[in-house]
């Protein structure tokens, strides 16, 4: 199993202005991992602790202030998402707010290849209509505009988006929390089938310890901006360290 | 004794193309200390149950009932007034977003002192702002926030979405009241901060005998902290009963479904296996299928299944549907 992702040393200040000084908050302080392709990854802590960070930094919305990321072994500028949006892409919490709703479909999707691809009109047609097929949506779907969809297809419309580029590692930000139950069955099955199928991975960011502990291989605890627990998820279930993570899943269980 | 009775609630919503049954023909009732959990999915009409018990429903809404009473008092018959007083005496509400419930222009002190009824303050007029303070932080302290000086002083967006539903939970309880609705009140916050208002509303309910109506769309949580459940579907009652006998066997394929696509549920279950979810999606207002409406997505389902079922009766156990799992050979 090859290494998609290596993070080490990840750090990444805020400056707040007080005054004429400055004061530093330390939203991310040295973390390191990996992430295997076709495994899944979890990030779990607290609202203030660097997850939300972790997850702009790696898409390149900030520029990290020290450490480095290795995409296949190779150290890359992610900041640059031009060339790496193609790998790493990113699902938003609510679907129905992250659409833009005076797009049909189809036209974003279009839109995504247009800007990221060098497909012609023709095979950017055959590729939309493959990538909605993948996602159980219809071809007609491509004329609708976000309103028209339901939660749970709107949830697929995301990440059609999402995966019309053939990502490597895809990015959920708490995207399976708002959903109801039986629709989060829905989208986790889907998400566990592409797994399977295509070998992508997931890093998945979460409060929900239940749903960590079916679909992650690994999980990667945060606290205060550092790393409190890692390792493979039965194992930090069974033995956690930190006493937050302790706290954390006496919570849950 | 009974605090709240109703049958067959039906609440529709006027529109162009004529009414929409949002809820059909649903009934509840609490006993007194008694906690109750409501579970549905988004558009199951759970909220709207809450807002027709409280009265918070506009105009557009025409609510009907065989049978509304409030500890034994006709709702429906007394005028809007007086239902009015008796509600605004007996229930409290807390809801989904304590940050966007509360005032923004206001200090939180200011909101919550103004929440407690004077009748309950008892000494001479010009001891009552005193008294009312003193109240307030009590109040403070009860739902387990100790910095009252801080918190009476901050404005509702200087303070965590936790510390606000707890501020939330103060101003409910102010007025002492024998029915505390809850709707989906821990959607906005972390897991920690989740347990904690969980185990904040059960000592309430313990100490004080205070009835609770847990209403929320995750059933883990609430099958945690209740001891009966309603399950709602489309607006439709599909099962309530026993939360303990409900989870170990449930008779309606909705809930049988609910149960099984959680994770928690299902010690057994593998890691990254595939979790069981019913097919399609839940049907709009505008489009709800007639019949039992889990009819399009039900596994059973027949041809019967286009007349309504009644609410049907096993013990303790209520259920509605045609063809309900009383075999055990599943799971």
């Amino acid at each position: 199993m090859s290494i998609l992702l290596e993070v080490s040393g990840l750090g990444k200040n805020y400056y707040k202005q007080r005054g004429i000084t400055r004061k530093k908050v330390t939203a991310l302080n040295n973390v390191s991992f990996r992430l295997h392709s076709g495994k899944t990854l979890a990030i779990v802590g607290e609202t203030g602790s660097g997850k939300s960070t972790l997850a702009k930094l790696l898409v390149g919305i900030e520029k990290p202030d020290s450490g480095i990321i290795k995409l296949s072994g190779e150290q890359v500028d992610i900041s640059n998402y031009k060339k790496y949006n193609h790998v790493i892409r990113f699902i938003f919490q609510d679907a129905g707010r992250s659409l833009n709703p005076l797009q049909k479909v189809g036209q974003m999707l279009e839109d995504v290849l247009r800007f990221s691809t060098i497909l012609d009109a023709e095979q950017r047609r055959v590729k939309i209509r493959k990538t909605l097929k993948q996602l159980g949506l219809l071809d007609e779907h491509a004329e609708y505009y976000p309103h028209m969809f339901s939660g749970g297809q709107l949830q697929r419309v995301a990440l059609a988006r999402a995966l019309i580029l053939d990502p490597k590692l895809l990015i959920l930000d708490e995207a399976l929390t708002a959903l109801d139950p039986s629709l989060r069955a829905q989208i986790v099955n889907l998400l566990l089938e592409l797994q399977q199928q295509d070998g992508l991975a997931y890093l998945l960011i979460t409060n929900n310890l239940q749903l960590v502990r079916h679909i992650s291989d690994e999980m990667l605890v945060l606290y205060q901006g550092q790393a409190a627990d890692s390792g493979l998820t039965a194992e930090v279930f069974a033995n956690p360290q930190h006493d937050y993570t302790k706290k954390l899943i006496n919570s849950a269980l | 004794m009974l605090l709240l009775d109703i049958k067959n609630l039906t609440i529709e919503l006027e529109t162009p193309d004529g009414l929409i049954r949002a809820v059909d023909r649903v009934s509840l009732s609490l006993r007194e200390g008694e906690t109750r959990g409501l579970v549905g999915e988004s558009g199951s009409g759970k909220s709207l149950v809450a807002k027709a018990i409280v009265g918070v429903l506009n105009r557009r809404w025409r609510i009907t009932a065989d049978r509304f009473s409030w500890m034994g008092q006709d709702m429906l018959q007394v005028s809007a007034e007086q239902r009015r007083k008796i509600i605004g005496r007996d229930i409290a509400m807390i809801y989904q977003e304590p940050s966007r419930s509360l005032d923004p222009t206001a200090l939180v002190g200011e909101q919550l002192e103004e929440a407690i009824p004077t009748s309950l303050l008892d000494g001479y007029w010009w001891q009552k702002p005193f008294l009312r303070k003193k109240k307030a932080i009590a109040l403070l302290h009860k739902v387990g926030i100790r910095d009252h000086q801080n918190i009476m002083q901050s404005y509702p967006y200087q303070l965590s979405e936790g510390i606000c539903q707890k501020v939330m939970i103060a101003m409910a309880i102010a007025k002492n009241p024998k029915l505390l609705i809850a709707d989906e009140p821990t959607t906005a916050l972390e897991s920690t901060t989740q347990a904690q208002l969980f185990r904040l509303l059960a000592s309430f309910n313990q100490l004080k005998g205070m009835a609770i109506l847990l209403i929320s769309h995750e059933l883990e949580s609430v099958a945690r902290y209740t001891q009966n459940l309603s399950v709602l579907y489309c607006g439709q009652l599909v099962e309530s009963g026993d939360t303990t006998a409900i989870l170990k066997h449930p008779f309606h394929p909705y809930t049988h479904a609910l149960i099984k696509s959680v994770p928690e549920f299902q010690p057994d279950l593998l890691p990254k296996s595939p979790l069981y979810a019913l097919p399609g999606s839940i049907p709009t207002l505008q489009h709800l299928p007639i019949g039992c409406r889990l009819g399009p997505r039900c596994p059973n389902a027949r041809k019967e299944c286009v007349k309504t079922p009644n609410l049907e009766r096993l013990q303790n156990h209520y259920y509605s549907c045609h063809f309900p799992l009383l075999k055990r050979d599943e799971s």
